[in-house]
C-alpha cells in the first residue's frame, strides 16, 4: 500500500466534488501524489423503464453527466495545483451496463463499497477519499450508505470521508 | 364482437353467469376499457374477465384496474392476469419517501424464478399480440396472515405461548423465501402484511405480488429487511402498538417506563420493545427487534444475519 496513491470515489454529486477539492486543497502542492479518480458504473435499474431504449437513453444520460464531472474534477485538481499526470481516471463498468461491453472484472452491482475496496487492494491504494451526503439512521438503513460501508469493511489504508 | 365472445363462453363455459358478453382483447394496451365479461386471449388461452381486482385500505376499496380477476375457459380454473401498467411513484416508508416502481419485467422473472416452489405464488407470463407482458397467476387459496392472526380470539400470553411458536417457524421459512431471491439478486420489493397468505390447504406461507422495485445501490435489500422486521413484530405483539392504543392493552403504570429508544425507526409512534409490556417475551426476540427500533445501534443487512438470531429464538422457545 502507498499511501501518496489516493483513491477518490465519486459520483457526479456534489459531495464528490467536495471530496475531490478537499484533497486538491490538501495536496496540490505536494509533488510526488498520484491521484485517481474512481467511478463505478451505476446504470439505471433495467427494471425500472419500460423498454431498453428509454433505460439507454437514460443510460447515455447518466454517462454524460459523470464524464461532465470527471472532466470537471480533473480541472479542479489541476487548478489547485496536481500535475497532469499525476492524475489518472479509473472507470468500472457494471456487469449491468446498458452502454458498456461488460469486461472480467466488471462491477456486479450488489455493494459499490466493496468494488471500491477492490479496486483499492488491486492498485494498492493507501487512502481512499469519498464525500458523505449525510443521511439520517432510517435513511441509511433503507438505502444503507457507500462511505459508512467503505470504513465498516476497510482493513487497511486510511479513509478519508469528507462532508 | 359480443356474439364472438357469447359463443365462446356459450361453448367452453356454458354455465357462466354474465352480466353482459363484452369484447376478445389480444391486445391489452388499453385495460381500463377491459372489464367484465370481456375475454383477453393470450398465449392460446381465453381468459373470461369476472372484475377488477381492488385493493382494501382503511376502508376504501381502491380497483387495480390492470389485475383482473379471470376464468380460464379451457379449464375453467380462476385465475389472475396482470397486465402491463408502469407507474414510478412515491411511497412513505415510516418517515422517508422512497421512489417505487412498478415493473412487469421483474415479476415475470421472479416467476420463472420460483416456479415449483410452494413458497411464493405460481404462474407465467406471456406476450400479448402487441408484446405486453401479462402474467397469468395461479390463485393463492388462502388467507393473509394478518386476518388469520387477528383471528385468534385470545389473550397476548396464550397466544404467545400457544400459537406464536408455531408461527414463527413458519415465518422463518417465509424468510428463507426471501433469501433465496436474494442469492439471486433479486428482492422481493414489496413484503408487507397484505402480501404473505396462509394457504388453506397446507397452512403453508405463501408470497405474492413482486412488481416494486427500487433504484437503491448500496443496501439492494434493505426495503425487503424493514418488511421483514415490520412483519415479525407484527407477529410478536399479534397487534402495533402505538401510544394511542397502549392504554387499551396494559396498565398506565409501565407505559411510563417506555422511552424514545424502544419505538420504532422508520414508524416512530410504534412501539417496538414490546417485551416492556409482555416480559415474558425472551431477552433474545427482542433483541431481533430492536434492531428495527430507534436505539439501534447496528442494522441487519442482510436476511441471513435475521434469520440466524430468528433460529435462536426458535430454541429458546421451544425450551419455555
Amino acid at each position: 500500500m502507498d499511501r501518496k496513491k489516493i483513491l477518490i470515489a465519486v459520483d457526479s454529486s456534489e459531495n464528490s466534488k467536495r471530496a475531490v477539492s478537499y484533497v486538491g486543497d490538501l495536496l496540490g502542492d505536494t509533488p510526488d501524489i498520484l491521484i485517481t479518480l474512481l467511478y463505478i458504473e451505476r446504470p439505471p435499474d433495467r427494471d425500472t423503464y419500460a423498454d431498453d431504449t428509454a433505460w439507454k437513453a437514460a443510460a447515455h444520460a447518466k454517462e454524460k453527466n459523470i464524464q461532465i464531472f470527471l472532466d470537471e474534477a480533473r480541472g479542479m485538481l489541476e487548478h489547485k495545483g496536481v500535475a497532469e499526470e499525476r492524475i489518472a481516471e479509473k472507470y468500472v463498468v457494471s456487469c449491468k451496463s446498458g452502454i458498456h461491453e461488460p469486461s472480467e472484472d466488471c462491477s456486479v452491482g450488489i455493494s459499490i463499497a466493496e468494488e471500491i475496496l477492490r479496486v483499492q487492494k488491486e492498485g494498492g491504494f493507501g487512502t481512499i477519499v469519498i464525500g458523505r451526503r449525510g443521511v439520517s439512521r432510517t435513511e441509511e438503513f433503507l438505502y444503507g450508505s457507500v462511505s459508512t460501508s467503505v470504513m465498516h469493511k476497510a482493513r487497511v489504508g486510511t479513509i478519508w470521508v469528507v462532508e | 364482437m359480443s356474439s364472438i365472445v357469447k359463443n365462446l363462453v356459450q361453448k367452453m363455459h356454458p354455465h357462466a353467469s354474465l352480466g353482459r358478453f363484452g369484447d376478445l382483447y389480444t391486445d391489452t394496451t388499453e385495460f381500463m376499457r377491459i372489464d367484465h365479461g370481456d375475454v383477453i386471449h393470450v398465449g392460446g388461452l381465453h381468459y373470461l374477465v369476472l372484475r377488477n381486482e381492488k385493493e382494501s385500505s382503511f376502508g376504501v376499496e381502491d380497483p387495480k384496474y390492470w389485475v383482473k380477476r379471470c376464468r380460464e375457459l379451457e379449464t375453467g380454473e380462476r385465475k389472475i392476469l396482470k397486465l402491463v401498467f408502469y407507474e414510478k411513484f412515491p411511497i412513505t416508508l415510516g418517515s422517508v419517501e422512497v421512489v417505487a416502481y412498478r415493473s412487469p419485467r421483474k415479476e415475470a422473472r421472479i416467476l420463472d424464478l420460483v416456479r415449483g416452489d410452494c413458497r411464493f405464488m405460481q404462474g407465467f407470463s406471456v406476450d400479448d399480440s402487441a408484446g405486453n407482458n401479462v402474467r397469468i397467476l395461479s390463485v393463492v387459496r388462502g388467507k393473509r396472515l394478518a386476518e388469520v392472526v387477528d383471528a385468534i380470539d385470545v389473550d397476548h400470553r396464550t397466544y404467545f405461548f400457544d400459537f406464536f411458536p408455531g408461527m414463527l417457524e413458519k415465518f422463518v421459512v417465509a424468510c428463507e423465501a426471501i433469501r433465496f431471491l436474494h442469492a439471486h439478486g433479486e428482492n422481493h420489493g414489496d413484503i408487507r402484511l397484505d402480501h404473505l397468505f396462509m394457504e388453506y390447504s397446507t397452512g403453508n406461507y405463501v408470497w405474492i405480488d413482486f412488481d416494486y422495485t427500487y433504484d437503491f445501490h448500496e443496501n439492494p435489500f434493505g426495503v425487503d429487511l424493514f418488511g421483514l422486521g415490520n412483519m415479525l413484530l407484527f407477529l410478536v405483539g399479534k397487534r402495533f402498538y402505538t401510544p394511542q392504543n397502549l392504554a387499551q392493552w396494559i396498565d398506565d403504570q409501565h407505559i411510563g417506563g417506555l422511552v424514545y429508544d424502544d419505538f420504532s425507526l422508520l414508524f416512530k409512534s410504534r412501539l417496538v420493545n414490546i417485551a416492556k409490556m409482555y416480559p415474558y417475551i425472551p431477552k433474545e426476540l427482542t433483541m431481533v427487534l430492536m434492531h428495527f427500533s430507534l436505539g439501534a445501534q447496528i442494522f441487519y443487512t442482510h436476511v441471513d444475519d435475521f434469520l440466524a438470531d430468528l433460529n435462536r429464538c426458535i430454541k429458546v422457545l421451544r425450551i419455555s
